[in-house]
């Protein structure tokens, strides 16, 4: 088991290693999506592998002279990682807006380092209508037709349906290690399971289905953290990985996380594909459903506080951490409705402002131990 | 001694304010004649006023606010009612505004905005939308949605043109005609449209004279005349400013007169939004260098092929045709922008880009990049500005003031290379 979790987390803390190392090994072309909506399984249907673009490892430098610094982290570190040429073993990238920063890096990178293929999908947010839906599905035609020019491969029907069934499979097998924490708190790491799932946007489904099934048998015999610790809900870090120490201090302070609403968790396996005639109708389905509530698209109906809470109280959690990345527009804009609604429902909820490059941990440690002091008080 | 430098200003741009002011005015007194009210970010208010309503236009508003020194109070009521600092400023405004009206808190009364029936989400930026959804949540104030999706480069206008087609006739308008009870008017766009036509090229003929050294007007004299290509689309009263403004800059040419006394020392391209919260503050620091700022990304979309608009057809779908082949939507990427670039920099003989840069707002894409090829294309030096379109607190004064100083002596360092000269 451990050494199941040691290889995730080797993936996720240097995806620059594993990955070039699978390339030499398989000699396949490696595709980046930026997170957090382009459908990988029609680039594994293609025989690419698609890997979800990260945040680095390391302080942003060069890429200074190509962003504002005023930018998010991902969007930094990521253009950052290029002209540092960290990331030569892409063989691709495909883009789409997903908030205005993210719509600076393609242009960025196309005009300075440009991979070998490259694409800027237009995905289009969940307005109601029958021209979204057909919009996105001539999108996803386009990038289907993109990707058999890039791969020299076609994408058959039967070749995507059962790229769907791989990845309908990894959804879930994370989505039983996710029951499993709920059930038994502490069983797993926060910094675990950010790996577990992160991993999956890095490594080849079948291989990390293959991990999965091994490791959940062995995750059920792990044994329940014991001890008062306070449970409590993860929110925020809308489409980037949430620092490790962040989390380890979490649980250092006393508290269990038994559930998120991070994308490098249960937002990235949230929803299966139903597997049809038309395979690509049903990712546009997949891509359309309104939950979890994603403040990126302008869905004004769906609401993200009703889901935030509900979380919590399914999950007898006593509060909620809110992961905001500096200077993620989404999150911050809809931030104040959070703080209302959490009040209005009396529920405790604490924001951490994060930031690719830490500045303080003991700033973040003196919230937390506040924040579980407001826990108890209002036990 | 530095030489003084002072903008010689034109009569024209003196009847813009009232004209404003008018419409402001008017939108603020629609609910007590019994007119219906708008909310709109991005360009499809024209819709709106087809159909009569009163109509804001986010962009607009906010310049205005900021313009008439309104932003600092309504921000700080935004923020006292919980939003963040980092969010747009534009954004922020909004929320203070609604919070202000909702719950009585006093506000400089020009700048007063009447609760809409219906706010239009024409999403160029994603944040276009955030403030309509979240005043949705907050106060339950109907919203329709259209992705404007800004082009990354020419070759996607021919399929981005049917789809937001596609949006306008079966989003938009459905949601008009319920709202106001009525079937749409295709007539009063037709109209709006040859109204905007004819300004639109007027304006073209206009903007010839900023190639002319010394340059007859600055980019502060167009920035002052904006609205009739925009949100006071369709006035009549919007052509015969456009003939005086065209007559005195023709005059002003005639006669070899310099918009900047005594002389025009430095042609400047402008690039990113104008700091309608701070530009007479910007205008004299630059002024004060003799400069001249006389193109910029921005102020070159505000439709910028009239030629396109074809009022006799199909309304909407030369609307559209006018938004993306028109290169309206897109000179805000780095890719079409770098295009206008390469245009304009020779054309206009420039001699520095000053990338103004909005600390609360990133759509204007590419500016290192542009900073960095013009640099090596042309061997023209840029800097950047780091401020804000209405928040001061995200204006340093002393930070602008040092990279200008550093700029214009790069400048003088490289006068003897200009090819104007």
């Amino acid at each position: 088991m451990e050494k199941v979790l040691s290889r995730f987390a080797a993936v996720s803390t240097d995806p620059y290693t594993a990955l070039t190392t699978w390339k030499q090994d398989t000699g396949r072309k490696i595709i980046g999506c930026f997170p957090m909506r382009i459908p990988e399984e029609i680039i594994h249907a293609s025989g690419m592998l698609p890997v979800v673009m990260w945040r680095g490892n390391e302080a942003v430098t060069l890429g200074h002279s190509y962003v504002h610094n005023f930018n998010c982290g991902l969007t930094r570190s990521f253009i950052d990682d290029v002209m540092k040429e960290k990331l030569n073993f892409m063989d691709g990238m495909i883009f789409y807006r997903s908030c205005l920063q993210a719509e600076e890096i393609p242009s960025t990178i196309e005009l300075n380092a440009p991979p070998s293929h490259f694409l800027y999908l237009y995905l289009p947010p969940l307005y109601p209508g029958i021209p979204f839906r057909d919009f996105l599905i001539q999108e996803l035609k386009r990038m289907k037709q993109r990707l058999e020019e890039w791969s020299g491969q076609e994408i058959t029907n039967e070749s995507l349906n059962n790229s769907i069934e791989i990845y309908n499979k990894n959804r879930s097998l994370l989505k039983r290690i996710y029951e499993l924490r709920k059930k038994r708190p502490g069983t797993i790491k926060a910094r675990e399971m950010l790996a577990i799932v992160h991993s999956s946007m890095l490594m080849d489904k079948e291989e990390h289905n293959s991990l999965l099934e091994s490791l959940l048998p062995e995750l059920e015999g792990r044994k329940e953290l014991t001890g008062d610790k306070i449970r409590v809900v993860l929110s925020g870090g809308l489409c980037q990985t949430p620092h490790t120490a962040i989390l380890d201090l979490i649980e250092e302070t006393g508290m269990v996380v038994v559930d998120d609403d991070i994308y490098t968790g249960s937002r990235y396996f949230a929803n299966d594909v139903t597997l049809g005639d038309n395979p690509l109708e049903s990712l546009a389905d997949r891509y359309m459903k309104k939950t979890p509530p994603d403040p990126t698209m302008g869905d004004w109906n769906t609401l993200w506080t009703d889901y935030m809470v509900d979380k919590v109280k399914e999950n007898s959690a006593k509060g909620m951490v809110s992961l905001l990345i500096k200077y993620c527009p989404p999150h911050l804009c809809y931030y104040p409705d959070i703080r209302r609604r959490f009040d209005k429902e009396g529920i405790p909820e604490v924001l951490l402002e994060v930031e690719h490059e830490i500045v303080s941990l003991e700033q973040v440690r003196t919230r937390l131990q506040a924040f579980i002091e407001v826990i108890k008080g209002g036990a | 001694m530095r030489q003084q430098f002072k903008i010689n200003r034109l009569a024209t741009t003196g009847l813009m304010g009232p004209m404003v002011d008018k419409h402001w005015e008017e939108l603020r007194t629609a609910k007590e004649r019994g007119e219906k009210v708008a909310w709109c970010s991005g360009v499809p208010f024209i819709f709106a006023y087809a159909m009569d309503m009163k109509c804001h236009f986010m962009a607009g508003y906010s310049a205005y606010c900021a313009g008439r020194k309104a932003a600092e109070q309504i921000l700080e009521i935004a923020e006292n009612t919980g939003e963040l600092p980092d969010t747009c400023s534009y954004h922020r405004l909004h929320m203070g505004m609604a919070e202000a009206v909702k719950n009585g808190i006093p506000v400089k009364e020009d700048v007063i905005l009447p609760i809409p029936d219906l706010m239009i989400a024409g999403r160029v930026c994603p944040e276009m939308s955030h403030y309509a959804e979240a005043l949705y949540r907050k106060f339950g104030i109907e919203v329709v949605g259209i992705e404007l999706m800004t082009p990354y480069q020419e070759s996607d206008y021919s399929f981005l043109e049917p789809f937001v087609e596609r949006q306008f006739k079966e989003v938009l308008i459905p949601k008009m005609e319920e709202v106001c009870g009525k079937p749409f008017n295709y007539d009063r766009m037709r109209e709006i449209l040859t109204v905007l036509k004819k300004v639109a090229t007027i304006r073209n003929e206009c903007l010839e004279y900023f190639k002319k050294v010394p340059s007859p007007w600055t980019l502060w004299d167009y920035g002052v005349s904006l609205a009739p290509v925009i949100y006071l689309m369709g006035k009549p009263e919007t052509v015969p400013y456009y003939e005086k403004l065209k007559a005195e800059l023709e005059d002003r040419a005639k006669n070899n007169i310099s918009a900047i006394f005594p002389e025009e020392k430095y042609r400047v391209f402008w690039d990113g939004w104008l700091p309608w919260g701070f530009l007479g503050q910007f205008a004299r620091k630059i002024t004060s260098y003799g400069a001249n700022p006389i193109s910029g990304r921005y102020p070159w979309e505000m439709f910028p092929r009239p030629d396109l608009i074809d009022p006799e057809g199909d309304p909407v779908r030369t609307f559209v045709k006018a938004l993306y082949t028109g290169t309206m939507l897109g000179n805000n990427m780095a890719k079409p922008g770098l295009s206008l670039m390469d245009k304009i920099v020779p054309e206009y003989n420039i001699d520095g880009i000053i990338f103004f840069t909005a600390k609360s707002c990133r759509i204007w894409k590419g500016q290192m990049t542009m900073l960095n090829q013009m640099e090596r294309r042309y061997g023209i030096p840029g800097i950047t500005l780091e401020a804000d379109m209405a928040d001061g607190k995200m204006f340093s004064e002393a930070q602008i003031d040092t990279r200008l100083n550093a700029f214009f002596e790069v400048l003088e360092a490289r006068k003897e290379k200009r090819r104007w000269i």
